[in-house]
């Protein structure tokens, strides 16, 4: 179902800042989102704000067009995953999944026909009988999705439910939840740190931090077109190269870029960016991925030594030192060089990513900001849930 | 890490000391307990007797020990059940919420077991009399008042146990049910009570050694009716003699459920001590 989020707000006693500083959201129906970002950004606490575990100081949580903010945890038809926390102890696995069917009083038939179905769905119907010391974390963990799926909920939310597991582990169980996803078409709210976890799983990632949303977009936006320096930074690995710079003054041949150690022409692109912003200090980055190696110093690059390489696979990451600067780049193994070889690096510029060096923001994706408002301002509980659905259709 | 067979040595030869030091007069009492009246006190001690229960016999049936025994099960059982659906509740509430001034209760709830039995006892017992007298709300020598008296050192005792143990589980565990459909209470009793199980029983059976061996707080504000087995024991010595074998039979009847207990539950009772304390 639809998860609306708006001028959500949630300081917690004693804290300096708010944990989460009126965020605007719209989820739709059916989608995998994940909420992004370095730990203390605000991400659990807003998904613990839309299962109801935490009341927000300020701002409404709509679900399926049904406000919810005032509304018991039990009443928002929603199953929730849980970091450090998978199995009641004290009951077996089959006991687990009856749980919340308990809840709706449902009949004890029915209750054993739907545990014995998901847990076939989850692969766990061999366990059923086991306790919870017969269980594996990976097993544990699938105990937590199957009890979160057997009340059918119009949405899921997973808070990291893959951190505590080895890497393997989590490499299947992520596969098995985009599956559980597309088979059951329901919502899904992810939230994660790994940001390797949010690009293979999400249809909308929300990248987040210190409380404000920073970008909403899709894998590849957030990756090819970051918003701001902290999404170029944070979506990635190894992370983008970065440069504070200042661009100089068209002399006729396009905008050019002064780094410490070298200068860039700019491509065409960012000229209207750049229109009022000659002198100022910008930041200037690339991916690792973008750099090329050149045989010969190139137009737009830099030459250098490689001083440390690492192996990841089909690929390498090298570490070359030019400008008195250390570069990542990601290079196919069959082209990678030695330590201490000499080397060019070359920046296409339609890689090239430019950042305002005060406000962060892109110079060149500065799209409007996905936290505009999406409905007409009201106060909490002024306006009837549908009311304000209504509005944001409208919007 | 290995201790060296000299060190633990030492270490046995130091426990066993102690223990001998503490022990020896309870086994000599306990012995003296089964001694016929003329061999009492003889001296030097007689080893080497006929056991006889007609110490128990005189204690339990001439002297009504069995009454006394009969309100020490009803005062220890009545206070502990009170301290538990009291205490329980509080504990996870102070395990689970900040409140203003949550902590500075909980130093507050510690601080009542430094008090020594007399600062309570006497206001209560003046409260009491002014119950009496003012609203005609009888509580010197009943059960309810000595019950609610005793909650002043069980209940504190009763929530620092318990937060202990309510503070070990993840809140992620009643959130989880609570997003299935219970509410906060019906996650605490279907998922958190039956975790907590063996720790309520734990405290449970810590807090009725307490209630069980109380002296002072009975001394005062017991009276015939509900006069407790450990207040009768002070009955034996009179200003002219000691009864010794009626004395000793007494302190067996009141030592054996505590040592059986004990010896049942170390392992959690350890473990319930030290909880909350080693946080």
């Amino acid at each position: 179902m639809k998860v609306v989020l708006k001028d959500l707000v949630k300081r917690f006693a004693n804290a300096e800042r708010a944990a989460v500083n009126s965020i605007n959201l719209v989820i739709e129906k059916g989608e995998l989102a994940v909420l992004l970002g370095p730990s203390g950004c605000g991400k659990t606490t807003t998904l613990r704000m839309i299962a109801g575990l935490e009341q927000p100081d300020s701002g409404c949580i709509s679900i399926a067009e049904r406000d919810v903010t005032d509304l018991a945890p039990k009443d928002r038809r929603l199953a929730m995953v849980f970091q450090n926390f998978s199995m009641y102890p004290t009951m077996n696995v089959y006991d687990n999944i009856a749980f919340p069917l308990h809840a709706i009083k449902m009949k004890r038939g029915e209750i054993d026909r739907t545990v014995r179905e998901v847990a076939r769905l989850v692969n766990i119907d061999h366990l059923l009988e086991r306790s919870v010391r017969q269980v594996s974390g990976g097993e544990a963990q699938r105990v937590a999705l199957a009890r979160a799926m057997v009340r059918r909920p119009e949405v899921f939310l997973m808070d990291e439910p893959l951190s505590n597991l080895d890497a393997k582990l989590r490499v299947q169980l992520r596969t098995e939840i985009k599956r559980l996803h597309q088979d059951t078409g329901t919502t899904f709210i992810f939230v994660t740190h790994d940001q390797e976890e949010a690009m293979t799983l999400g249809d909308k990632i929300i990248v987040m931090n210190n409380g404000d949303i920073q970008q909403v977009g899709s894998p590849h936006e957030v990756f090819f077109a970051p918003r701001n320096a902290f999404v170029a930074n944070f979506v990635g690995t190894p992370s983008m190269n970065m440069l504070e710079g200042a661009v100089l003054a068209d002399d006729g041949g396009g905008y050019r870029l002064q780094l410490p150690g070298f200068e860039l022409s700019l491509p065409v692109r960012f000229h209207d960016g750049l229109a009022n912003l000659a002198g100022n200090r910008v930041i200037w980055g690339i991916r690792p991925e973008a750099i090329k190696l050149a045989s010969a110093p190139a137009g737009n690059g830099v030459s250098g030594k490689v001083e440390l390489v690492e192996a990841l696979g089909s690929r390498d990451l090298i570490f070359a030192r030019a400008a008195e600067r250390l570069f990542g780049l990601i290079v196919d193994a069959q082209e990678s060089l030695a330590v201490g070889a000499p080397c060019h690096l070359h920046f296409p510029g339609e890689q090239m990513h430019l950042f305002d060096a005060e406000s962060e923001r892109s110079l060149l994706n500065d799209l409007p900001p996905s936290d505009a408002p999406l409905c007409p301002p009201a106060s909490r509980g002024a306006e009837s849930p549908s009311g304000w659905g209504e509005a944001l259709q409208k919007g | 890490m290995r201790v060296p067979a000299s060190e633990r040595l030492l270490a046995y030869v130091i426990l066993i000391a102690m223990a001998a030091l503490v022990l020896a007069p309870v086994l000599a009492g306990s012995i003296t307990a089964f001694k016929p009246q003329i061999i009492w006190v003889s001296s030097p001690p007689t080893w080497i007797f006929e056991p006889t229960l007609e110490n128990f016999e005189f204690v339990f049936f001439t002297r009504k020990g069995w009454q006394y025994l009969r309100n020490s099960l009803i005062i220890s059982f009545g206070s502990v059940a009170i301290a538990l659906l009291l205490g329980v509740p509080a504990a996870y509430a102070f395990a689970r919420f900040r409140f203003r001034g949550s902590k500075a209760l909980m130093q507050w709830l510690i601080s009542l077991r430094m008090i020594p039995p007399i600062v309570v006892g006497l206001p209560f017992y003046a409260m009491f009399l002014y119950l009496e007298r003012g609203l005609g709300i009888g509580l010197r020598d009943t059960f309810p008042g000595l019950i609610i008296t005793y909650q002043t050192f069980l209940l504190p005792l009763v929530i620092w146990m318990m937060r202990g143990y309510f503070a070990e589980l993840p809140a992620a565990m009643e959130e989880s049910a609570m997003v299935e459909g219970y509410t906060r209470m019906g996650a605490l009793l279907r998922v958190v009570l039956p975790v907590v199980w063996p720790g309520i029983v734990a405290t449970a059976i810590l807090n009725f050694i307490f209630a069980w061996n109380e002296f002072f707080l009975a001394l005062i504000l017991a009276g015939n009716r509900t006069s407790t087995l450990p207040m009768t024991a002070g009955t034996y010595i009179v200003r002219t003699r000691v009864e010794w074998g009626n004395l000793f039979a007494v302190n067996m009847i009141i030592m054996a459920p505590v040592i059986v207990l004990t010896i049942v539950l170390r392992r959690q009772l350890v473990k319930g001590l030290t909880f909350g304390i080693l946080e």
